[in-house]
């Protein structure tokens, strides 16, 4: 029994924790108002949804209270006395650090300058707009008795003597979900993977036209993400070389679009389509010549100075020795755009067939090399360097090979990028494109070209559908980045190989590589 | 593994070891004769150049203590700790916390805060404080983002790196908000105020806080020395590092070893971080991300792994990084890129870094 | 003339000499084998003449060529391939792809040839993969070839291994303990697998093997390595006889 009240007790310490870091970074007021609006609740406050925050609470206790009941699901009395052992630490936690803020708030100390997400209305909001004692006191009390409430509720379901038709149906739906995901279940049949295909191609090539300005802007950019997610794929996925360094062959596209075909600072105009073509190849000669010295390096050295290869590039782009050249932190202007038989193709609908095209190129290009004696041959590297070498694989070219392509793809959607703004600018080439890519990979699962496509849509369609979540972004896409890693480390949709390689033999990985020295005898 | 390729590559006539030697050679005379340019023309004088030495190696003596950071955990997990720059920045934020704290409190008997009035117990409250938090961060950092994934190939436990790193600079910038802000030093640490070196007709300064730091770091980097070779903890670590099973055979517990790994790189990190608030003057979301970039360069520059080597490599980058602008003669918004570039070079070069990595060949 | 042959090969590693000034010569068409007790510097034999170390001293004669300081895959594409004592397939790729990943070397289609899809390459590919199908059925793996390598049973990973060898179409073959861990029966089977591989492909194989009946019912020479140096030569019954070799090796591996 002291076992499991001290179990609750830490689940109820995690939650707790928990619960006080969504307060210092406001997003329970967030979510307090996306919970307010979608159940219509009333508000005292006028800064936030306070029939929200207590839904909110509510519902993180009742979730708490359910995992405390897991401790022991057979008797209820148990289950009650983990549950309030659980709320009552929860409750306690939070009401207290309310209390706390509430008071150094009435101290007339300004939280604001310290902590940005506390000004006075939130610390108003977080007590429902009431006084100090009486706001922790709810808080305290939502969560005791929801905790109670949810870990009743699980017993009630979950446990076998208890409930019945509702325990059913309720266990029934839980298995849905939890389940065969529907991506399994579309596996095994593989005959209508190509209708799935054909209806996804029409239905991409239709698109465009029932979308207004911005959505087709905005799925640009996701298709733009897409292409470079390709050919990280190939770097990552198939030849096993980390590169966090990607926005550099991102900026090289860019850049060599705008010189060459906007005005200044270089007054050079050319029209979009050779300079399409000088770009790529740019940008795949600028990954051979990184990669000649950089790819002997084992893999993490290889992160490490891809990375700051990309920082050296963003500081070579901002800084005024080469503001002449490239145009400083102004960036270039009047970048041009593509047109075909005199007619303008600058505009969004436009680029955004541009950009299918080039992913559809891509897909292409990503099918044939992984078929092909290359595509074995950069597996293989992933797979045993050593190895591959002994079978007769130059392991040097290949993984320049592999390294230029990723960077042809790189230039391809820096050049698409630079154009539809028609500006491009060293806040364009952060640290940050590369994270996104390489995020966007993992995401969608290594080595899969519907993966990449879904973690394009994930990691930049979300965002702009979730507007007000913005700041919270990157908060929550590196907590993802982490929790994707240790729940599900081949992606939401995994190549098939990844996930048989992943799932079969848990995470256990190939026996630790006594290097090929071997042991004698 | 990269090691038993560059040498399988190498015939009897080692072409890429002779481009190697003309390059290095025409890179050190290309630099000399810029440093040759610089220095004739006279553009600086030489109180300008002790200057940019000093501060130099004040940095270096941060950038040391954050490698040693990266040094202690790559030494014993072979990964690279990416968020160790963020537990660095939030022990910044945590001794700045306690100087707007202490600054707040009125003590009677002086007539002024709590800060200026006991400045020593404020300076090694705010270090007490950073350092505790960063190591608190550090022990959860690997208790959540790493443990789970122990055994992984090593791609998985990096990115969570990457993500934890991401996590906690949005972390802190949502929390504390997203302005710069200036450290409060006490009164006798101002920024600015030191001793007067009269150098060639000019003054240059040696400021208190920049003093502060370089002692306070040394001193901290030989207590670890101490610690790791010396004590009983110190030889079960090093056992952990050369081989995991073998040491939970004979008793070790390899967890408990790897958690206080990073409790202590986590220490380290703090220090670091309340040093670079009161020296530099500003923190913000951010600082922690450049200083550990060139912390991780520092350490590879020593060969990671290796205690001393982080020491050394941190002064080597910090006195190149503020000598080396003005010897190549290039604009000083520059320094990143010089930093950036020595470690493309070391890595090169010399992968094993100036003293060499401390770890057994099928380690790597 | 002999298909491979070193010449003083020397390799050290610090102070310590794993192979010391080592003279071997197999004739083409032979079934050699070299024996020596741990740590004697056999597989470090095995990696000098495939290139994974330069020897300090001496050379490596492959029909006549000299391969010293040759890059590894250089020297597998000359016609030399190997297996590995504890199997190093590569285990996330199918059984058919480590196979056609062994044939690297023998096929021909670039770059661009697999991002145009040129005929060349489409033609390649499907000798290739009936090649490999054929290799696959050798070994005696017909069927699973869409198997994950590290999901097969050990002693067929081992064939596998020995499939992929194959692909590159040797000329000699260096087998490192293809009988470790396997029991006497398994054991009696790779030795008739072994004798097949020069009867029907014509392939000169050069083994490490510990155990004894393997290597004394196989082979039609025995070197002996003993710290790095070659202790003995001869046929089975002479190296049996050999005092030195039963001091050295017999005598502390069997007692």
């Amino acid at each position: 029994m002291r076992d499991q009240l001290k179990a609750s007790a830490r689940s109820g310490l995690i939650f707790g924790v928990v619960i006080i870091f969504l307060m210092l970074f406001g997003l329970t007021k967030t979510l307090s108002d996306i919970l307010g609006e979608l159940f219509n609740l009333q508000s005292i406050t006028r800064t936030g949804n306070s029939g929200g925050l207590m839904l909110l609470f509510a519902l993180l206790a009742w979730w708490a209270g359910s995992r405390a009941a897991k401790e022991d699901k057979e008797n209820w009395k148990a289950v009650l006395r983990n549950g309030a052992v659980s709320g009552l630490v929860i409750g306690s936690i939070t009401a207290l650090f309310t209390f706390l803020v509430g008071s150094l708030d009435g101290a007339d100390i300004e939280m604001r300058t310290y902590l940005a997400q506390l000004d006075r209305p939130s610390v108003q909001f977080l007590l429902y707009g009431r006084s100090i004692i009486a706001g922790a006191l709810m808080t305290f009390f939502i969560f005791l008795i929801f905790n109670l409430v949810g870990a009743l509720a699980s017993y009630i379901l979950e446990t076998r003597h208890a409930g019945g038709y509702l325990q059913k149906k309720y266990l029934q739906i839980k298995d849905r979900i939890s389940g065969t995901s529907i991506v399994v279940r579309y596996k095994e049949h593989p005959q209508s993977k190509w209708i799935g295909y054909g209806i996804l191609l029409a239905g991409t090539l239709l698109m465009p036209q029932f979308l207004g300005k911005y959505w087709n802007y905005a799925m640009g950019t996701v298709g733009i993400y897409v292409i470079m997610g390709l050919g990280l794929n190939i770097v990552v996925g198939l030849a096993g070389l980390l590169d966090l360094g990607y926005v550099a062959f991102f900026a090289i596209g860019a850049y060599t679009v705008g010189l060459l075909t906007a005005p200044a600072p270089i007054p050079i105009q050319w029209s979009f389509w050779p300079v399409l073509v000088i770009s790529i190849l740019l940008a795949a000669f600028a990954g051979i010549l990184l990669g000649i010295p950089v790819l002997r390096m084992r893999g993490d050295y290889l992160a490490i100075v891809t990375l700051g290869f990309g920082e050296i590039i963003r500081v070579l782009i901002r800084s005024d020795m080469m503001s002449p050249y490239l145009g400083g932190p102004q960036g270039v202007r009047d970048i041009g755009g593509p047109s075909l038989f005199g007619i303008s193709l600058s505009n969004e609908r436009a680029y955004l067939y541009l950009i299918i095209l080039g992913i559809l190129l891509a897909i292409l290009l990503t099918n044939f090399l992984q078929k092909s004696r290359v595509g074995r041959a950069w597996m293989a590297m992933r797979e045993d360097e050593t190895v591959a070498q002994a079978m007769g694989i130059n392991t040097l070219y290949y993984k320049l090979m592999a390294f230029a392509t990723g960077a042809a793809f790189a230039g391809f959607g820096g050049v698409l990028f630079a154009a539809r703004n028609q500006y491009t600018g060293p806040a364009d080439h952060t640290l940050m494109v590369s994270i996104n890519v390489l995020s966007l990979l993992i995401v969608g699962g290594m080595g899969s070209i519907p993966g990449v496509m879904i973690g394009a849509f994930v990691l930049k369609g979300l965002p702009e559908v979730l507007r007000e979540l913005d700041i919270y972004r990157l908060l929550v896409f590196g907590a993802l980045l982490v929790i994707m890693m240790i729940i599900r480390p081949e992606g939401i949709w995994p190549a098939p190989r990844r996930r048989m390689e992943l799932h079969e033999s848990g995470l256990e990985e190939i026996p630790p590589d006594e290097s090929l020295i071997g042991e004698e005898g | 593994m990269s090691k038993t390729l560059s040498q399988n590559t190498a015939g009897p006539i080692n072409t890429f070891l002779i481009v190697q030697v003309i390059i290095s050679i025409l890179f050190i005379a290309f630099l000399t004769w810029r440093l040759y340019t610089v220095i004739d023309s006279g553009a600086y004088g030489p109180d300008t150049w002790l200057r940019f030495a000093i501060s130099g190696l004040i940095i270096g003596s941060v950038y040391s203590v954050i490698a040693i950071g990266y040094t202690l955990v790559y030494g014993i997990l072979f990964m690279i700790n990416f968020a160790h720059g963020e537990v660095m920045m939030l022990g910044a934020f945590a001794g700045y916390f306690v100087f707007e704290a202490l600054k707040s409190i009125p003590v009677e008997a002086t007539g002024l805060s709590f800060l200026d009035s006991y400045q020593i117990v404020s300076v090694i409250l705010a270090f007490l404080a950073g350092m505790f938090i960063s190591a608190v961060v550090g022990y959860f950092l690997e208790r959540i983002a790493y443990r789970p994934l122990r055994g992984a190939p090593r791609l998985i436990p990096l990115i969570s790196a990457i993500g934890a790193s991401i996590f906690l600079q949005n972390a802190a910038q949502v929390t504390f908000g997203p302005k710069r802000r200036t450290y409060i030093n006490p009164a006798s640490l101002q920024r600015s105020v030191g001793w007067r070196i009269p150098v060639a007709g000019e003054e240059v300064i040696l400021t208190y806080t920049g003093v502060l730091t370089f002692v306070l770091s040394i001193l901290l980097m030989v207590t670890l020395y101490i610690l790791v070779m010396r004590t009983r903890y110190g030889r079960s670590m090093r056992a952990v590092a050369e081989d995991k099973q073998t040491a939970a055979l004979m008793g070790i517990n390899v967890d408990r070893v790897i958690s206080n790994t990073f409790v202590i790189s986590g220490v380290m990190g703090g220090a670091a971080g309340v040093m670079w608030g009161i020296h530099n003057g500003i923190i913000y979301h951010y600082v922690g991300f450049i200083p550990g970039l060139k912390a991780f360069t520092a350490a590879v520059l020593g060969g990671i792994g290796n205690i001393p080597g982080a020491m050394i490599g941190g002064m080597i980058l910090g006195v190149v990084e503020s000598l080396g602008p003005a010897a190549l003669g290039i604009d000083f918004q520059l320094k990143d890129v010089i930093a950036f570039s020595i470690l493309v070079l070391v890595l090169i070069f010399r992968p094993s870094g100036i003293i060499g990595e401390v770890l057994s060949e099928e380690k790597v | 003339m002999s298909i491979l042959e070193t010449r003083d090969l020397t390799k050290r590693f610090g102070g310590l000499s794993a192979v010391n000034r080592v003279n071997v010569a197999i004739p083409e068409g032979a079934i050699y084998s070299i024996i020596g007790p741990n740590g004697a510097g056999k597989t470090t034999l095995f990696n000098c003449i495939t290139g994974f170390y330069p020897p300090e001293e001496g050379e490596v004669l492959f029909m006549g060529k000299n391969l010293t300081g040759l890059s590894p895959d250089r020297i597998t594409q000359r016609g030399i391939s190997r297996t590995y004592q504890n199997i190093r397939l590569f285990p996330a790729m199918t059984a058919l792809e480590n196979i056609l990943v062994g044939a690297h070397p023998r096929l021909r289609s670039n770059f661009a040839d697999a991002i145009l899809r040129t005929p060349r390459q489409r033609a390649e590919e499907k000798t290739a993969l009936e090649k490999a199908m054929k290799l696959l059925e050798f070994v005696g793996l017909k069927g699973k070839g869409d198997l994950l390598a590290r999901n097969l049973p050990y002693g067929e990973q081992r064939r596998l291994e020995m499939a992929r060898a194959l692909a590159n179409e040797p000329k000699i073959i260096l087998l490192d303990e293809p009988t470790a861990g396997m029991n006497p029966n398994e054991s009696r089977t790779m030795m008739r697998f072994i004798e097949n591989l020069r009867e029907e492909l014509g392939i000169t194989i050069l083994l490490i093997e510990h155990d004894m009946k393997v290597v004394m019912g196989i082979s039609e020479f025995i070197y002996v390595l003993d710290f790095g140096q070659l202790i003995a030569q001869g046929s089975p019954e002479e190296i049996q006889r050999n005092p030195q070799v039963i001091e050295s090796y017999l005598g502390r591996g069997a007692a």
